[in-house]
């Protein structure tokens, strides 16, 4: 079987799987994003490539290639590979004021750099347009830039392929679960990298229950605010689910059903809420604010966490039990929701893409 | 070299056809002579405005071929003699002058040269201009040799004077652009005042009066040309079989005829008038055979106006057959050969001829298949059209909603094909792009969602673009226009026009500023580089989800070609073969098999790009699309 761009053009692109996650972007001229969308502008006529080799949603079993060896003792059903679950933020209120929720994953990130854990992290950008970008950043004024959330899926991994990277660089990545799941079949993949996947530490994935379509998104709020200056996006939790657009004039609420047209498709089949192939996973406590969900997964994830708490970068609680259950509960409706999805479309799963 | 200006009577020359006709011109004493370029005619005032100083002629590039006609046509109201060429598309456009021309009928000797292109090979179609002649009630004469071309264009402008009719002389590719020896006359010297008579104005209406003088016209032509030495008849006097031919079919006839050795058996008819048909002549020869052949590219038009004769004499002339495009003997699309005579004569004579052996063409094609690289046709090295339709293409496929190109007549209709990554969708008439945007730049109110682009050359939209402009303006029509400015008329020689600054025979002109004429029009214009691909994606992408109405982006970069006569190559271009990824995963040969300039090659053996020295140009945008930046400018 061909496993080339071509392939990945009729699997992926033409039944709208993709999620702009970025990882087959910057590896040749072939592709391209344009407002959250990958874009393919000529045919590139091999049989084999990157570009499908990486995409989370061509399938690949991930297992048997050493990635989830370490884990497989702690998987649960509902989430995962789990070590501990619990509740954090950051100590400092400068990651709670600018980040969404408790800003925990500001405050690793910024502590991973500071202990020289890692060189350099890919964060996601959102600009004036609330268009998502990768972006490479190695300060904290950096990390603040691209706190908070727009909603919207990006080509964050992009910046992975982009660089430029100087070669020795120790690399953190914060993602999505898809671009989780993209990290992990680039380190497996056997076609020549020019990417510095075996660079990349420490994964950080952020809870996705789905993304927005950014072009049809962002022509809704313009048609409902008019030309307004947004300053940040926020869904409050059920029952309420209203999307609170602040802008420099005003606070808008918009009822979650309102947007859920612009979900995008490759968030419909996708069976992974937690990003459970990341080192450390973190997410909302819903109904609990200012406080992050934290899921740590790995040796690594483990060790980092404990020195960020020891050295009081972040502080933790546990997590009540009716706030787990719920948060399985979700993981598993999402995973029901993708497979009834996938079996409408008539694709097996494949891999937890 | 010899000068067409030259007054050395006897002097044998080898001359283009289209120089012939030009020579035939000044025999004739022609003063004013205008065109709009156009391929197989652009050589006749091209070569004739080397001479205009020298021969004190006013030679000009009109900005169409109306126009063209118009200034001809003035002189010859003022009593000087006015030439005008074009190719048969040009005659479509100056048909709706000609057409009421015919009846007004004019003063000084008017010679309207129509070079058509059987087989399209520089056109968009291969149209056979000779029916305007019937259409418009006109004299039409058709050279069938190069020392024809010369003498027909001379008499022609005797014939018209006499009739005071515009005459239709019609060459095709291979008379226009072929060379022969041409025997010269004199050159005349006359100092005739134009003046305007202010007794007879020229006017086609009332139309029945007029249109009952331009029969009486005819008629008279007819009678002339009963005797013209262009009708001529060679062969026995009771032949199997009569080829009737005009204009480049008599050479592939006589050919023939020579080649199967059956001078004995088959004469031929040539004609040289071919409208109106001098009846008696052709009567006097149907009578001399059973049979006829007619050779003649591209439509049936010597066959049905014999036909028809036949028809209104065939009581007397008893019972005959006709062979040709009617029955399929000869093609009824495309160039004709020796090859094809050839095949119909011995269809009917049933004689042998092999006038190659069978394998040919296979041997011919075994022996040089290694040495000639496969070459599309496509755009020059370091052309500012790649670089365009590269952007195009980019902002299009990023843009997603299937926008789509609307085209024209120019270099850039090489769009349609892989030089032009297959962007260009529609090719018709000059300026017919942007006319087709003004149409569906109004399709949104019915559910249309597809953005329109039309693109347009700078000469093209002197010619017939403005119109559409104003048009679009007018009627509230959604598009983009880009108009790509090469500074030129590239397709057909870089000949001036208003845009350039200079004119036919090099005077310096004033310039008609595309952007500000695009302005006045009401657009809003932009101006950009071609070779900057990035702000030319940007440009495209943004202005095609712009607020509705007229966009003009103006994609400014001179012709690579016309550059390359005044300097040398901007940039020296190298590949640095480390680099180059070649067919690796992440490349896959983007610059020679995508992006096809000529001016790179593939490295077969090394599995690597390059570049072909003597071809590149050095515009330098292969190095912005190479994507390891192998590509380097040095």
């Amino acid at each position: 079987m061909s496993r080339g761009l071509k392939e990945l053009e009729e699997k992926v692109f033409k039944k709208d799987l993709c999620t702009a996650c970025g990882a087959c972007l910057s590896l040749c001229p072939y592709l391209r994003s344009w407002k959250g969308r990958v874009v393919k502008l000529h045919d590139c006529g091999l049989e084999e490539g990157r570009c499908f080799a990486y995409c989370p949603k061509t399938g690949g079993d991930l297992a048997g290639t050493g990635e989830q060896e370490s884990t497989q003792r702690d998987e649960q059903l509902e989430l995962g590979p789990v070590r501990k679950i619990l509740m954090a933020r950051g100590r400092d209120p400068i990651w709670r004021e600018k980040a969404q929720s408790g800003g925990v994953v500001s405050a690793l990130i910024d502590f991973a750099l500071k202990k020289k854990v890692i060189d350099a992290a890919i964060l996601t950008l959102r600009e004036d347009d609330f268009l998502p970008k990768g972006r490479i950043v190695r300060n904290r004024e950096d990390i603040l830039n691209c706190a908070g959330s727009s909603y919207v899926s990006g080509p964050t991994l992009e910046a992975l392929n982009r660089g430029p990277w100087n070669g020795e660089e120790r690399i953190g990545v914060v993602g999505l679960p898809c671009q989780a799941i993209a990290l992990r079949k680039m380190r497996s993949s056997s076609l020549e990298k020019r990417t510095p996947i075996d660079k990349v530490g420490l994964i950080i994935g952020l809870f996705c229950t789905w993304a927005l379509e950014y072009e049809r998104f962002h022509a809704f709020l313009k048609e409902r605010l008019g030309q307004l200056n947004i300053q940040k996006l926020e869904i409050t939790p059920p029952p309420d689910r209203l999307l609170k657009v602040y802008t420099d004039r005003q606070l808008t609420m918009v009822p979650v059903d309102e947007i859920r047209p612009f979900i995008r498709k490759g968030c419909q089949v996708c069976l992974d809420m937690t990003a459970e192939l990341s080192d450390i996973s973190a997410g909302t406590v819903e109904g609990i604010e200012g406080w992050n969900t934290v899921i740590i997964r790995s040796d690594q994830g483990e060790a980092l966490f404990k020195e960020a708490e020891k050295e009081g970068m972040i502080e933790c609680q546990s997590l009540p039990e009716d706030h787990l259950n719920h948060l399985k509960e979700a993981s598993l409706l999402k995973r029901r929701r993708g497979m009834d999805v996938l079996q409408e479309i008539g694709r097996p799963e494949g891999g937890k893409g | 070299m010899s000068s067409i200006a030259e007054n050395n009577p006897g002097r044998v020359a080898l001359l283009m056809g289209n120089e012939a006709i030009a020579r035939g011109a000044l025999e004739a004493g022609v003063k004013v002579c205008a065109a709009y370029p156009g391929n197989p005619s652009s050589e006749i005032i091209g070569t004739l405005a080397t001479v205009a100083e020298e021969m004190g002629l006013h030679v000009e590039w009109s900005i169409n071929e109306k126009v063209a006609l118009e200034v001809a046509a003035a002189a010859s109201l003022a009593g000087l003699r006015g030439l005008c060429a074009m190719k048969q598309n040009g005659l479509n456009v100056a048909s709706d002058f000609l057409l009421n021309l015919n009846l007004t009928g004019c003063r000084g000797g008017l010679v309207v040269v129509v070079a058509d292109d059987p087989s399209g090979i520089s056109s968009s179609n291969e149209e056979d201009s000779r029916i305007f002649a019937k259409l418009g009630d006109l004299p039409l004469m058709e050279p069938a040799s190069f020392q024809e071309a010369k003498e027909m264009t001379r008499e022609a402008f005797n014939l018209s004077e006499r009739l005071s009719l515009p005459v239709l002389l019609r060459s095709v590719t291979r008379i226009s652009h072929a060379r022969g020896n041409v025997t010269f006359d004199e050159l005349p010297r006359s100092f005739k005042k134009p003046e305007f008579d202010l007794s007879k104005p020229w006017s086609a209406f009332p139309a029945i009066p007029n249109h009952k003088i331009l029969h009486e016209r005819l008629q008279k032509a007819k009678e002339i040309f009963e005797k013209s030495s262009f009708n001529f008849y060679r062969g026995p006097e009771k032949p199997d079989l009569i080829i009737i031919t005009s204009g480049s079919g008599y050479l592939y006839s006589f050919e023939a005829v020579n080649n199967l050795k059956v001078e004995e058996r088959v004469g031929i008819l040539k004609i040289g008038t071919s409208w109106p048909l001098p009846e008696e002549f052709v009567l006097k020869h149907l009578r001399k055979s059973e049979n006829f052949l007619f050779v003649e590219e591209v439509d049936p038009f010597l066959e049905n106006n014999v036909k028809e004769l036949f028809a209104q004499n065939c009581f007397d002339l008893g019972m005959k057959r006709f062979f040709g495009k009617a029955n399929r003997m000869i093609p009824d699309v495309g160039e004709l050969s020796p090859e094809i005579v050839h095949s119909a004569i011995q269809t009917f004579l049933k004689v042998k001829f092999i006038s190659r052996p069978e394998d040919y063409s296979r041997k011919a094609h075994e022996a040089v298949v290694e040495m000639v690289p496969p070459r599309a046709h496509g755009f020059c090295a370091g052309c500012p059209h790649r670089a365009t339709y590269w952007a195009i293409k980019t902002a299009l496929a990023l843009d997603g909603r299937d926008g789509f190109v609307l085209g024209d007549i120019g270099c850039y209709s090489l769009g349609m094909g892989p030089s032009g990554f297959s962007q260009m969708k529609t090719l018709h008439a000059m300026g017919s792009g942007t006319g087709l945007a003004c149409g569906f730049g109004q399709l949104e109110r019915f559910g249309m969602e597809q953005p329109v682009v039309a693109v347009c050359g700078d000469s093209t939209f002197y010619h017939a673009a403005m119109p559409a402009l104003a048009n679009a303006r007018y009627n509230g029509a959604n598009f983009l226009l880009l108009l790509l400015d090469n500074s030129a008329t590239a397709m057909t020689g870089f000949q001036p026009h208003p845009g350039t600054g200079f004119t036919a025979t090099g005077r310096v002109a004033p310039v008609i500023d595309l952007k500000a004429v695009c302005e006045v029009f009401g657009s809003h214009v932009e101006v950009v580089d071609p070779f900057d691909l990035e702000a030319t994606v940007e440009a495209v992408l943004r202005l095609i989800s712009a607020e509705r109405g007229v966009k003009v982006l103006i994609l400014k970069r001179e012709c690579a070609l016309v550059s390359g006569k005044r300097q040398r190559r901007v940039f020296q271009m190298e590949v640095d073969q480390e680099r180059c990824l070649g067919e690796a995963c992440g490349c896959n040969r983007l610059c020679t098999r995508i992006f096809r300039c000529p001016g790179l090659m593939w490295d077969q053996k090394r599995g690597k790009a390059r570049i072909d020295e003597a071809i590149c140009n050095g515009c330098g945008v292969c190095a912005e699309i190479c994507p390891a930046s192998a590509i380097r400018k040095v």
